[in-house]
């Protein structure tokens, strides 16, 4: 049969597909009927990942910078150079020296170079290039239960009877997640949104609130507190499997109905019944992103205290599920791709999980933490970065100003420009490998094509640049790669190739669908909250507040999609109609503006200010404002402006003022 | 009309993969997912297999497909355009009468017009169909309601129908008669009709129990729908559900709208590629200029049922666009399948 199963490779919600693969050609794909996650459903992406994967656009020979062009290179000269220039720069702590790694790779290529970066280089500045808000939510949720990972799982949502999305648009990021949700509401569990903007999955709610920007945390304490006054809370839960419930309650007693519907700009009755539903509910569980535009700490937090409260975390149909932008998202993160993580989030201060490493590598690991790219601040000097997904070179600043720059990928994108080594590696269907969905699934996907012209896996090119580093590394396959990870993470125990050939997969750990409360090693703790509920003011000079969010097609200013024809068209669509990208305002503060859509505007913060086209839509409430984050301008100037803001995820909001040009 | 032994069925498979690339129902070992795809040994060909998840549109129309290629010479500015036809002969079998039906449709989109599309007619001139008749119903079919089923009425070179312990095989053609008495086929006589009538009326019976999924009364809503004279809430009630991934056209076994790119391929030369598009993405109806008639997404929904239940679309295919296979139903991430869109409209004529 030509139709080969895999697994869909854009977002985190892992659907299963078929591709139609004819000699060296993917000529078409199909939904899995019986996937367990996609049920035999697709979203526009992954009814398009053909037109990806049959691209052109592909790196297809190795290259080096010469005089300051790329010339043609074998690879065994291309890892030379890499090599060469990454000795410059090795020390017992290679504080110089980067690893830039993509939460698109496979849990081996990514366990690969965490390790060729740790025991090889001596570096632990290795890190994904984006989405620290999945990095909050498993700080938070790992903090409090052990479980770094979605608390419930998408398998059950069938099986919660409340259901409430928190800021997120999730039939455009996650739509089959979005889909899951909606059929859940239909066969008759209650579903809630509470969000800035009128979604989709607003509207398809049985009851939405619309909420000020930054203010979800206020309105999440709001919940906790009405849980409290109301005597709603799980006391039995609580006693039994709880710590540390008494210190967070005493901090809503301050919460006065006034403040919050201030801040909230909600009707505080909505906001009772919603806590009411809630706790009343025989099961409930809460959606949240995790992408980009995730949420902060502080706020992760008191959603899982809310539903640690009302005892909706560690049964059937319940549980705290950040819902991942990006496919190995969750996995990258199980992988250690991070300065200050091993696998399976063991922290590299710890002592006897170091001593593992150290034993099953022969090495003895550089323990200092290192520090990801963005935090660097000047002081990289080499840079090694696999599969860069964005057009917009962020960063581009700090990268154009280091001695060496590698990168490794399958496809052509804008980050070669910036590179004195490119090395192609064979894309996801060419090559063995397994990917961690939002819900903790390893998934394997198996090879299906050859790659073209004797281009490697990434596995197959890392070790090499390994040996050529002087280590010894021995894999005959992504299955020996794994067989490592499994003995080195605990929570990983069970996983093996011959286990994953059945469609779905398995889930860490040990296929649980959700956190096990009974068998924990100790106590649910309540999540500590670091700050205030103080939110974003708009003031007479900035009188709007801008939400920074993402747009249907353009996803994670995703290149990958641009080198599609249909997802490409849907791209230019938007973008022939808003050529600057646009900012979404109501008909409301048009009409005072005097503005019709797609009329030029300039949006002014305290920091800097950027021109965008105006989007008249009633999805946006009067004194707020909506920027997809993708268009060049924005992200390179504007952003980079606010970058400390943009650090607080979907709090990031920007009081603005805009101005008709 | 002719009878096979149940054993020997698969022989008439055999005798067509000697001329013909042989496609039919397979199912996929690993996931059990039954597919129409090309079969390099007759024996993956099951002919009791569930409707297969893929309509056998994809054979006549791929899902994405290499048309032309071109060369631009620049000293002499010539092109040299280099079709990109496939004419191997192919043959469908054990085709369900509702996806006979929906390659008919395609036949008059294609070639029944003032343009014939010379890629199609490739894919399509050297055909041999083989349809079977279902003497059971699926749990998403309702072809009775579209008149596609459950046997199959013209299109086919061969019919077969399951008889207990032989299939009667009737010829459509000459081509179909040829090789039936090439491979000496006994002879059927009425009776053998009459076993046949009685099989299709207890295959109708049989949608009651079996058939639950979906009922899809359309001829009530065709007039609705021609006319316009629906509740705009309905729509928007099925346009809030519509996450525009497409699926129900890729799906639909009588869908046919496609999009071209010409991806370079070297600095003088490109491809010219066809693709399956979606009247459900917004870029489908946007038109140079920046003017889209359908934006708002119902506008779009209401489109796609307007091209499957409208009579003036039907003038076009000779009846109703939709065959009743089930399958938008089933792919679908809201709960708008047209079986479930007929059901909306009907209930606002009801009230
Ligand atoms: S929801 Fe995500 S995994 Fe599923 S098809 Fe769409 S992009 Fe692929």
């Amino acid at each position: 049969m030509n139709y080969k199963s895999g697994i869909c490779t854009f977002c985190g919600t892992g659907c299963g597909h078929l591709l139609d693969v004819r000699g060296d050609k993917v000529c078409g794909v199909f939904p899995m009927q019986n996937h367990p996650v996609s049920k035999g459903r697709l979203c526009v992406r992954g009814w398009n990942v053909h037109e990806l994967l049959s691209t052109a656009d592909k790196i297809t020979t190795p290259l080096i910078r010469k005089n300051g062009k790329l010339v043609e290179a074998s690879y065994d000269e291309a890892v030379a150079c890499l090599v060469d220039n990454l000795a410059k720069y090795k020390k017992d702590n290679s504080e110089e020296i980067g690893f830039l790694a993509s939460s698109r790779s496979s849990n081996e290529d990514n366990f690969l170079l965490m390790k060729l970066a740790r025991s090889v280089f001596n570096s632990n500045n290795i890190s994904l290039d984006s989405d620290p808000g999945h990095r909050n939510s498993l700080d938070v949720l790992n903090r409090a239960t052990g479980m770094p990972g979605m608390l419930g799982s998408l398998e059950e949502i069938s099986k919660a009877d409340f259901l409430l999305v928190v800021g997120i648009d999730i039939t455009k990021q996650n739509p089959i997640i979005g889909s899951e949700l909606h059929f859940a509401a239909m066969k008759g569990a209650r579903l809630m949104t509470i969000d800035t903007r009128n979604t989709q999955i607003a509207k398809l709610s049985n009851g939405f609130l619309q909420i000020r920007p930054g203010s979800y945390k206020v309105a999440m304490a709001y919940m906790a507190k009405v849980l409290v006054d109301e005597n709603l809370c799980d006391v039995d839960f609580l006693k039994r499997y709880t710590e540390g419930f008494e210190q967070f309650s005493k901090t809503l007693a301050a919460l006065n109905d006034d403040e919050v519907a201030g801040k909230t700009g909600l009707d505080v009755e909505q906001l009772k019944n919603a806590a009411r539903d809630l706790a009343l509910s025989k099961s409930a569980m809460v959606f949240f992103s995790s992408g980009i535009s995730g949420f902060d700490s502080d706020t992760i937090g008191y959603i899982f205290n809310l539903y640690l409260m009302a005892g909706k975390i560690g049964r059937e149909g319940c549980g705290v599920n950040p819902v991942t932008g990006i496919n190995n998202l969750q996995g990258s993160y199980d992988m250690g791709i991070a300065p200050d993580l091993l696998t399976g989030f063991q922290s590299l201060s710890d002592k006897s999980a170091i001593d593992r490493f150290n034993k099953e590598w022969g090495v003895k690991l550089n323990t200092h933490p290192g520090k990801s790219i963005c935090e660097s601040s000047g002081k990289l000097k080499a840079l090694v970065v696999v599969d860069h997904d964005e057009t917009i070179v962020r960063n581009v600043n700090e990268i154009s100003k280091m001695d060496f720059v590698a990168y490794i990928g399958s496809y052509k994108n804008d980050f070669v420009n910036y590179a004195h080594v490119v090395l192609p590696v064979a894309t996801y269907a060419e090559t063995d490998g397994t990917f961690t969905n939002t819900e903790r699934r390893v998934q394997l996907a198996k090879k299906k094509l050859e790659p073209a012209k004797n281009v490697l896996p990434a596995w197959q090119l890392i070790a090499k640049i390994a040996e050529k580093a002087g280590a010894k590394w021995n894999y005959a396959s992504p299955a020996d790669v794994m067989a490592e990870i499994v003995k080195l993470t605990p929570n990983y125990a069970g996983i093996a190739y011959d286990k994953l050939q059945a469609m779905g997969g398995m889930k860490w750990p040990n296929g649980a669908a959700r956190l096990n409360i009974e068998s924990a090693p100790r106590k649910v703790s309540f999540a500590e909250i670091a700050g205030g509920l103080s939110v974003p003011l708009a003031s007479e000079e900035y009188p709007l507040l801008l939400m920074i969010g993402e747009a249907q097609h353009y996803w994670h200013q995703n290149n990958l999609m641009k080198k599609t024809s249909i997802p490409l068209r849907e791209y230019n669509a938007t973008l022939l109609l808003y050529p600057k990208g646009y900012v979404a305002i109501s008909p409301q503060d048009a009409k005072d503006l005097n503005v019709r859509d797609r009329f030029t505007v300039k949006i002014v913060s305290p920091y800097g200010s950027m021109e965008a086209m105006v989007q008249v839509t009633d999805k946006v409430k009067p004194k707020t404002a909506y920027v997809a984050y993708f268009v060049d301008d924005m992200v390179t100037k504007f952003f980079l402006e606010h970058k400390d803001v943009l650090k607080r995820g979907e709090d990031a909001t920007i009081p603005v003022r805009i101005v008709k040009v | 009309m002719y009878l096979i032994k149940k054993s020997q069925v698969m022989d008439i498979a055999k005798e067509l993969q000697k001329e013909y690339e042989l496609y039919g129902p397979v199912i996929d070992k690993e996931t059990k997912q039954t597919m129409f795809v090309k079969a390099d040994d007759a024996a993956e060909i099951d002919l009791n297999a569930p409707i297969p998840a893929i309509p056998p549109k994809h054979v006549l129309f791929p899902n994405y497909e290499r048309i032309m290629s071109y060369k631009y010479d620049r000293q002499n500015k010539k092109v040299d355009i280099k079709p990109d036809f496939d004419e191997k002969p192919k043959a469908l079998f054990g085709l369900r009468s509702c996806d006979l039906t929906g390659v008919l449709c395609m036949d008059r989109f294609f070639l029944g017009q003032e343009f014939a599309d010379e890629v199609y007619k490739n894919h399509r001139k050297n055909m041999f169909i083989v349809s079977n008749t279902c003497i059971a119903p699926f749990k998403q079919c309702f072809c009775v309601c579209t008149d596609s089923g459950p046997a199959a009425q013209e299109g086919y070179d061969l019919n077969l129908t399951d008889l207990g312990d032989q299939y009667l095989v009737e010829a459509g053609s000459d081509k179909g008669k040829k090789l039936a008495e090439k491979m000496g086929l006994a002879k059927a006589d009425d009776s053998h009709k009459k076993a046949k009538e009685n099989a299709v009326d207890k295959s109708i019976s049989l949608f009651d129990s079996i058939a639950t999924d979906n009922k899809a009364w359309i001829s009530r809503v065709m007039n609705r729908v021609t006319t316009g004279l629906i509740d705009e809430k309905v729509w928007e009630y099925i346009g809030n559900q519509c996450i525009e991934c497409g699926a129900c056209s890729f799906v639909c076994p009588s869908c046919t709208c496609f999009n071209i790119t010409d991806p370079i391929t070297a600095p003088d030369e490109a491809d010219r590629m066809r693709t399956w598009d979606s009247c459900s993405y917004e870029g489908y109806s946007r038109m140079a200029g920046g003017h889209n008639p359908r934006k708002p997404v119902e506008d779009r929904r209401s489109k796609r049922f307007f091209c499957k239940l409208s009579y003036s679309q039907a003038k076009k295919y000779l009846r109703p666009g939709c065959v009743g296979c089930g399958r938008c139903q089933w792919v679908c991430p809201g709960d708008i399948g047209l079986p479930n869109v007929v059901t909306y409209i009907r209930r606002e004529i009801q009230k």
